[in-house]
């Protein structure tokens, strides 16, 4: 585990860079080969399974589950730390291990009522 | 309505396309072949052997072809061959390709039907060329109020980071695009662009349908993004390295890990699965409910390549399943030393490479067939049980495989001390 530099991440940007070489022009390809109609303005609408569209495209609605959008926050930088502890647990002393369990332990109890507070109806 | 339709006229296609070739070949011999040549008269290349590379020398290799090979050597391990490629991106599109013509005629085949039949003589195996060329000559429309920029861009991000994902791969030794120290992280880092894309495209629309597939899609990665990392994590805990190569090298040197972590790998390809929007994970496109998800508005060569970076990312996750749980390239070398046998020339070919490169796409191939399978036996699940299943039930199991793994290494059975070898 020498350290690395932000050179060696370049052949995933050349792979991005291919992927824009490879996907422009095929867009470019399509605009030139089909045929572009403009005349029917219907065809532009949004589509609403063939009624005529009504009220706003980007309208506000209820979407229940924000309390998962909260809890993904806090967990996913909890298991990026465990990453740090699992690939070097065979190079650190065995009892490094009780503070992990420790930490996993306040969080399992956090999610836990994370948990129980997403499934509750009427506060979200 | 009848007047709106126009005649549509074949020879005027076949015309068009004519007319394309009829400019590239004019802008191939007025600007191509000379900046061919001023490369090779004015820009230094690799020497061959003894030999600078001359144009006389370029123009012998025409006809001698056996004087190629050292060239031909050259050119594959340069970073635009692995990058434009073998374990780059004409590898993971071919993937792409053979998938999505196999998973027609696999799910054809489970519901008693007959799938693709008539384009191409045996069992339509040009079906795929036939809806390219349709993809490319449909009209691309673009709502009224959609935000153009972002509507244009999302199609082309979309199959640029799926190729990205591709690049961490390792397909055999040494035979990866970027490898880099901590590899599983950038694989995770790499697939939290998606929802976005799908949040930026569904937003860029304009529309009501798109616009509740994008929260959809939202919702559903990031509800299995968790259990996702930590089915990895005891993987990692295992090799002891970030690395997907040290991770195959240290399966080739114990076992594969699927022996060890049954529950971590059912825990993966399920997230796998949520990730990829496939059956029974499929509500950002439920059709029966939302029309066509956060890709309702698409249309033309927009939705070709929505598709072509959903199987380039599928692909990707196989390929991950395969490189985390199922040994990598490992596996008997079956290829002989020599094809020729007295054949005392160049070496023309590594009989290790191949048979890595064989046993790794044989064993993504059988990954990707058994993630195409739940689309032909398995109903949609309602998003509900979908949270529930992802944050009650998946975190548990990952975080129990986890717990076994731990007690296996502190109890001696795997570690330096047991079977896994170091």
């Amino acid at each position: 585990m020498a350290g690395e530099t932000a050179a060696d991440f370049t052949p995933i940007l050349y792979m991005l860079g291919f992927g824009l070489v490879a996907s422009v022009p095929a867009l470019i390809l399509s605009r030139l080969l089909s045929p572009r109609r403009r005349y029917n303005p219907v065809k532009f609408l949004p589509m609403e399974c063939g009624q005529m569209p009504t009220g706003e495209g980007r309208s506000h609605f209820m979407m229940q589950y924000y309390a998962y959008i909260l809890m993904f926050v806090v967990f996913d930088v909890m298991s990026i730390f465990l990453y740090a502890w699992g690939s070097a647990l065979f190079n650190i002393p065995r009892t490094a291990t009780l503070p992990i369990i420790a930490f996993l332990g306040i969080m399992f109890a956090a999610m836990g009522y994370a948990l129980y507070l997403a499934g509750r109806k009427g506060i979200w | 309505m009848a007047s709106y339709i126009e005649s549509f006229r074949f020879g005027e296609f076949i015309g068009s396309v004519l007319w394309l070739v009829f400019w590239i070949l004019i802008i191939f011999s007025l600007v191509g072949l000379p900046l061919l040549f001023i490369v090779l008269f004015y820009v230094p290349l690799p020497p061959l052997g003894d030999e600078p590379l001359t144009p006389y020398l370029f123009l012998t290799m025409i006809v001698d072809p056996t004087r190629t090979i050292p060239i031909i050597k050259y050119m594959i391990h340069t970073d635009l061959f692995r990058v434009a490629a073998f374990p780059g991106f004409t590898y993971a599109a071919l993937f792409a390709a053979v998938t999505i013509f196999v998973e027609r005629k696999f799910l054809a085949k489970m519901q008693l039907r007959y799938g693709p039949l008539y384009v191409g003589k045996i069992e339509g195996w040009l079906q795929l060329a036939a809806d390219g060329l349709k993809l490319i000559s449909k009209e691309i429309i673009v709502p009224a109020a959609a935000d153009k920029p972002i509507f244009w861009a999302a199609p082309i991000a979309f199959v640029s980071v799926a190729a990205a994902a591709a690049a961490l791969i390792p397909v055999a030794p040494g035979w990866v695009v970027a490898d880099i120290d901590v590899g599983i992280i950038a694989v995770f880092a790499i697939f939290g662009f998606f929802p976005l894309i799908a949040l930026l495209f569904s937003w860029a629309s304009n529309s009501k349908y798109p616009f509740i597939g994008g929260l959809r899609a939202l919702h559903q990665i990031i509800a299995f993004e968790i259990p996702f990392i930590i089915s990895a994590l005891s993987v990692v805990i295992l090799a002891g390295t970030l690395n997907l190569t040290g991770i195959v090298e240290s399966q080739i040197a114990s076992y594969w890990f699927v022996f060890f972590l049954p529950i971590s790998a059912f825990v993966f390809y399920l997230s796998s699965l949520a990730e990829l929007e496939r059956i029974p994970f499929d509500l950002p496109e439920a059709e029966s409910e939302i029309v066509a998800g956060w890709i309702t508005e698409t249309s033309g060569m927009i939705y070709g390549l929505i598709q072509l970076g959903t199987y380039l990312k599928l692909y990707a996750l196989a390929a991950l399943f395969v490189v985390l749980f199922l040994g990598g390239w490992s596996g008997p070398i079956i290829f002989p030393q020599e094809i020729i046998p007295g054949y005392t020339g160049e070496k023309i070919y590594n009989p290790v490479t191949l048979s890595a490169i064989f046993w790794f796409t044989i064993k993504t191939f059988g990954v990707i067939m058994l993630m195409l399978l739940p689309r032909g036996i398995s109903p949609r699940i309602r998003i509900d049980i979908l949270l529930h299943t992802g944050w009650y039930k998946l975190i548990v199991l990952s975080f129990i495989n986890m717990f076994v793994a731990l007690a296996l290494i502190y109890g001696g059975i795997l570690g330096p001390e047991g079977l896994l070898v170091r």
